[in-house]
């Protein structure tokens, strides 16, 4: 096996070592999910869930969760303890260049959103019958590119941060209100103006967005996409530059 | 012999702070070379430079007939290093770091062999969290070997060990020159650099103040020897001119001598020569330590006038 795949590999048992990685990517999303989709009727359909059932609204919303829980808190958590603790530096002493564990890590954190979503979609089949994507392709394209956005995400506030805790905070404090204001919480439509104006503006939004359009039928979020996708090129430029000054 | 490592006037800066101003040595094949000097002295800057893992600021450094700057990938392989204040995933265990470290080398190493000899086949499967100070040091020792390095860089390999794992840890320095790499020891432990190191560079303030063996810092030091022995013998004014002999002080039967030179077989002859024949009488060489803090106290001086 070459070195990147052994790194890969040993990073994503790592990451799946790491309790609080596991249950913030995938116990969190889940519960929350069953709980608030069983919160909802099928009477409550229609306007307040864009025309959708409640549980395929949210279904769409909360893989949006996993993509944020990984992005904002598992990797950039893991990634930065890593610059604080000197292992990055170990590694580069001994020929493992910092890209290829961000490189890693991408994979790993790609994997994990994946793995997260899936088991999303198995439970809210089998306890509401949530429906698959409308779009199946469209949904895929969606899922890319806000994984990708948020990932890159990670890795920056992980190179910004470089010590653990500052990763956790700043995650945490981007995570809630993200998670709340992003169609994982109230549905839209019960928002004050406010905070639908707030919800328009961020990425998670975004990410949720050009997922839940085709999921629930209503083909591509161009505007979602091509922002998220500047997101991801702004993010990965922003990372390599911090980490190639900072060696 | 060869050299295997030659460092010019080597300067290093971060933003205004100078942290390496001047320092030149060379290191030749198959020598334990120490580097040594107080905390803040510039030492691991140094030897990070040497490794590519800083850009100098000024100053040249030729490894392995190569430039250790320019030609850092190159000469990346052929070195292993253990480096202060690094560390591993908590939760890796010691075979996924050695396979790990292992898979940069195309030819992929045997880790086993080198897993058994630094006595970590028991651990095999201990997470490094879960290691002690010393199953982790010789964790990362086995790690700098992996590679079959040429040039081996240990900086405070012995940080935080107990007397015991100390004394173990220098029996594995031992083991890796045996092995036939030169190893570069960064330590501020006088006692570690006398012990193991076949030449010694002293830094203080980002240059070298003095370099040798430890017999030559403490041949060169001016630093004189003492001569010690009890007689009832009345009458020793005499001591004072023997050749060599700067100071005679008495304590009732104790009798202190400091000099320079042969002074100890002058005075064993003078005292027999006038039927003394004390059966306590030795000579105290300085220590390395001696000379240490003789070189870094004057220098501390130099620096405040």
């Amino acid at each position: 096996m070459s070195m990147l795949a052994k790194l890969t590999w040993i990073e994503l048992k790592l990451l799946l070592r790491e309790p609080f990685a596991v249950i913030f990517t995938f116990v969190f999303p889940l519960v929350t999910l069953v709980v608030i989709s069983g919160s909802f009727s099928i009477e409550d359909a229609d306007a307040d869930f864009r025309g959708a059932a409640p549980w395929d609204y949210y279904l769409a919303s909360y893989i949006g969760v996993v993509i944020g829980a990984v992005g904002m808190i598992a990797l950039p958590v893991h990634l930065a303890a890593y610059a604080e603790r000197g292992i990055l530096r170990r590694f580069r002493a001994s020929s493992i260049p910092t890209w290829s564990v961000l490189v890693a890590q991408v994979i790993v954190g790609f994997l994990m959103m994946v793995i997260g979503s899936v088991v999303l979609v198995i439970a809210s089949r089998l306890i509401y019958g949530a429906d698959l994507p409308g779009q199946p392709l469209g949904a895929l394209v969606g899922f890319m590119v806000g994984a990708l956005a948020f990932l890159a995400l990670g890795l920056l506030i992980a190179m910004i941060t470089r010590n653990a805790r500052a990763a956790q905070a700043i995650g945490m404090i981007l995570f809630f209100p993200f998670f709340l204001l992003s169609g994982a919480g109230p549905p839209p439509d019960v928002m004050s103006s406010g905070m639908r104006s707030v919800s328009d503006v961020i990425p998670l939004t975004f990410a949720v967005r050009a997922l839940q359009d085709p999921w629930i039928g209503e083909g591509q979020n161009g505007i979602s996409l091509a922002l998220l996708a500047a997101m991801a090129v702004i993010a990965t430029a922003a990372t390599f530059w911090i980490a190639g000054k900072k060696t | 012999m060869t050299s295997v490592i030659r460092v010019d006037h080597l300067h290093k800066k971060y933003g205004d702070f100078v942290a390496v101003d001047d320092v030149s040595f060379s290191v030749e094949a198959g020598e334990i070379f120490g580097i040594l000097g107080p905390n803040g002295a510039g030492k691991t800057s140094t030897v990070e430079c040497i490794q590519g893992l800083r850009e100098p600021t000024g100053g040249a450094i030729r490894m392995l007939g190569l430039d250790a700057i320019r030609q850092r990938s190159q000469l990346r392989r052929r070195i292993g290093s253990q480096l202060q204040e690094s560390a591993l995933p908590d939760r890796i265990k010691v075979w996924e770091a050695l396979d790990l470290f292992a898979s940069v080398d195309q030819s992929g190493p045997d880790w086993t062999l080198l897993m058994d000899q630094w006595g970590l086949t028991d651990k095999k499967n201990a997470a490094f969290a879960n290691l002690s100070g010393g199953q982790r040091q010789r964790l990362f020792v086995a790690l700098a070997l992996v590679n079959e390095p040429e040039v081996v860089f240990l900086d405070e390999l012995t940080q935080g060990l107990d007397p015991a794992a100390r004394r173990i840890a220098w029996d594995l320095i031992r083991a890796i020159r045996e092995r036939g790499a030169t190893v570069v020891l960064v330590t501020h432990y006088m006692e570690e650099a006398e012990a193991l190191c076949d030449r010694i560079a002293i830094v203080n303030g980002g240059r070298v103040i003095a370099s040798g063996t430890a017999q030559e810092l403490i041949a060169t030091s001016g630093t004189g020897v003492q001569v010690l022995f009890t007689t009832d013998a009345a009458d020793i004014s005499w001591l004072d001119d023997i050749d060599g002999v700067d100071s005679v002080t008495r304590d009732h039967s104790r009798v202190d001598v400091r000099g320079s030179g042969p002074v100890l077989a002058l005075v064993a002859s003078e005292l027999v020569a006038h039927g003394i024949v004390p059966a306590d009488l030795r000579a105290v060489q300085p220590s390395l330590e001696d000379i240490y803090f003789n070189l870094i106290g004057s220098d501390r001086k130099d620096e405040g006038a």
